[in-house]
């Protein structure tokens, strides 16, 4: 970047004229258009969720009872199941993706590491209805007999879309920290192979504190996704309502159905609430939590994803 | 800064992009075809207006604004020429509508059975009483020991209100379904994830629409009356109304069906319409007859 600024001012300098090029405006408009549209839409969530608020109040977000034909509408059984479900996506996607990642960028050979990071791309890229049919083909029966001992009551449970999401974000938590990891550049590597560490320690005390934050980044990101995701979730996740646990800590409720803000905004329900203004404040009122979350979330992490002064 | 943000809009730029956002206009011609009503009508409704569509050219817009009720209130009103309707109509539809000539002609029939999975029906549920479903679906029932079958918790598959199939299995335990009350199942969606989940889940027991429990993966339990008499969900139960869950569907028109609205319901009562009407789950006419 250092090289390439003081060229692109000199030439702006010499061209004033041509500042507003054809391609210049149309990035403006563009990007403007795109700021534009989330402006409307945060602003549009706002507005249309108003009733809900009058409502419910802020007791909307800690309710725990969502019973639209008594007109109680209680967010919370759902942003637990999300934040539930996520979880158990992070804590399975992020061991596998970061380590998978060293050992692609670290270990294995040039070449092989472009087929690896090909595929894995790939798989990034896979719709996720289809991830969603997989669950309900093979994941929710697995998941069913290997839970038998616990006595479930279906293969429909916040663990089954856990891991569903898990495997849905593993691409995206890998391929970002393999490139985090490949931003450590080279020459320190081979420095410190000079000073005799063997390269487990050059990865360990070389790379991985300076891709750290680029890992977290990429862990957020992925959050990110599994926050948002609908129709897989939607799938295999039961959608059942008001199941706030008795204990928020026990394991139990992980083997049950729940219901996620994205499920239920993907269900029928959707529909129905279409003809009743308070009804479909409360659906829209879901809507604007789940954005306040994943803006959240990904504004952490593209945040953590610039490089740090003095990185390239 | 204002300046240049200002010229970023002299440029017109923005001209293109209007004729995109712009909604596509629609010829509201005089031979449209407009039908509204039932979503549970709208299913192989729509799919015969598309076969005629392509077919015969013919201009329909097929609409589900507000149920039943939208429908017999939008050909009432004259908005629509046929109406698509789940339910008889009711006499207080005919005070509302005097001038209205209202026509139901039947397409065919809903019934739902209350399908369970395999280890239920060999464990022995093969009828319940109607007050064993309540108490079943109102959660004081939680397992399948207390209604002489295996010893098992009931995982109940609700089917999402709003769902025609939901409708007519509250209607049929409450008489009316806006007085079903609060409960909470799993939720599931269409005939295929519904089978697909009870057929998968030991102890389930779901609503569905009744051709799809095949009787090898879902089974279809009877009902079992005061009188100790089991009434079977088949079609010749479902025709003389000794199988109560279910309901007629129909196009409504007003007077005798005329020019385009004759061409649709003469296709849907044909047997290609007629399959249509049972590929989305309901019995034909002839399923009725037998």
């Amino acid at each position: 970047m250092t090289t390439v600024a003081p060229a692109a001012r000199s030439l702006a300098g010499n061209l004033p004229r041509r500042r507003w090029s054809a391609t210049r405006s149309l990035s403006y408009g563009f990007s403007a258009l795109a700021a534009g549209f989330v402006v409307v839409l945060a602003v549009l969530f706002v507005w249309q969720s108003i009733p809900a608020w009058r409502h419910e109040g802020l007791g909307f977000l800690p309710g725990k009872k969502w019973f639209y034909p008594q007109e109680q509408f209680g967010a919370l059984a759902m942003i637990y199941g999300t934040v539930i479900v996520s979880l158990i996506a992070l804590l399975l996607a992020a061991p596998i993706g970061i380590g998978a990642a060293i050992f692609s960028a670290e270990f294995i050979p040039r070449r092989l590491q472009l087929a690896v990071k090909v595929l894995i791309e790939l798989l990034a890229g896979i719709p996720s209805v289809v991830y969603g049919l997989l669950g309900i083909l093979f994941l929710r029966d697995w998941i069913y007999r290997a839970l038998t001992p616990f006595d479930p009551l279906s293969g429909d449970t916040l663990l089954t879309a856990g891991i569903l999401l898990a495997v849905m974000i593993l691409p995206t938590v890998m391929t970002l920290c393999d490139d985090a990891l490949r931003g450590v550049p080279s020459a320190q590597r081979q420095a410190a192979r000079g000073l005799g560490l063997t390269q487990t320690e050059v990865v360990l005390s070389v790379c991985l504190p300076q891709a750290a934050r680029g890992m977290v980044a990429a862990v957020l990101l992925a959050l990110g996704r599994a926050l948002g995701e609908a129709i897989a979730v939607f799938l295999v996740v039961g959608r059942q309502d008001n199941q706030w646990p008795a204990n928020p800590f026990s394991l139990r409720p992980l083997i049950e159905s729940g219901q996620t803000l994205t499920s239920k905004l993907a269900s029928s329900e959707t529909n129905i609430a279409y003809g009743d203004p308070l009804h479909w404040a409360a659906i829209v009122g879901l809507g604007l939590v789940l954005l306040a979350m994943t803006v959240t979330v990904t504004l952490v992490g593209t945040q953590l994803m610039r490089p740090r002064e003095g990185h390239a | 800064m204002h300046a240049r943000l200002a010229l970023a809009f002299r440029v017109p730029l923005f001209a293109p992009l209007l004729f995109v956002l712009l909604p596509t206009v629609w010829a509201a011609g005089a031979s449209t075809l407009r039908i509204n009503g039932s979503t549970t009508v709208n299913l192989p409704v729509a799919e015969a207006a598309e076969i005629l569509r392509a077919e015969k050219k013919m201009d329909i817009e097929v609409d589900t604004q507000g149920g039943s009720a939208g429908g017999i209130s939008a050909l009432s009103d004259g908005l629509v020429q046929v109406g698509m309707s789940s339910k008889h109509l009711s006499d207080a539809d005919r005070v509302r509508y005097p001038k209205v000539a209202f026509k139901e002609i039947q397409i065919g029939e809903d019934a739902v059975a209350l399908a369970v999975s395999r280890d239920v029906w060999e464990g022995g549920v093969r009828a319940l009483t109607k007050p064993q479903v309540r108490e079943i679906y109102e959660g004081r029932i939680k397992n399948w020991r207390e209604v002489g079958g295996p010893d098992r918790r009931i995982a109940f598959f609700n089917k999402e209100p709003g769902r025609g199939t939901w409708e007519v299995f509250a209607h049929w335990l409450y008489g009316d379904a806006k007085k079903a009350p609060q409960v909470n199942f799993p939720e599931v969606g269409g005939n295929e994830e519904t089978r697909n989940k009870v057929a998968s889940t030991r102890g389930a027991v779901s609503q569905l629409s009744f051709s799809w429990a095949d009787g090898k993966t879902v089974f279809a339990l009877g009902i079992k009356g005061e009188d100790g008499m089991v009434i079977q969900p088949t079609a010749e139960n479902t025709a003389s109304h000794a199988y109560a869950m279910s309901r007629p569907l129909f196009l409504l028109t007003n007077g005798e069906p005329t020019a385009e609205a004759k061409t649709l319901i003469d296709f849907v009562l044909s047997p290609r319409g007629q399959d249509l009407v049972k590929k989305h789950g309901y019995l034909r006419l002839q399923d009725l007859k037998q």
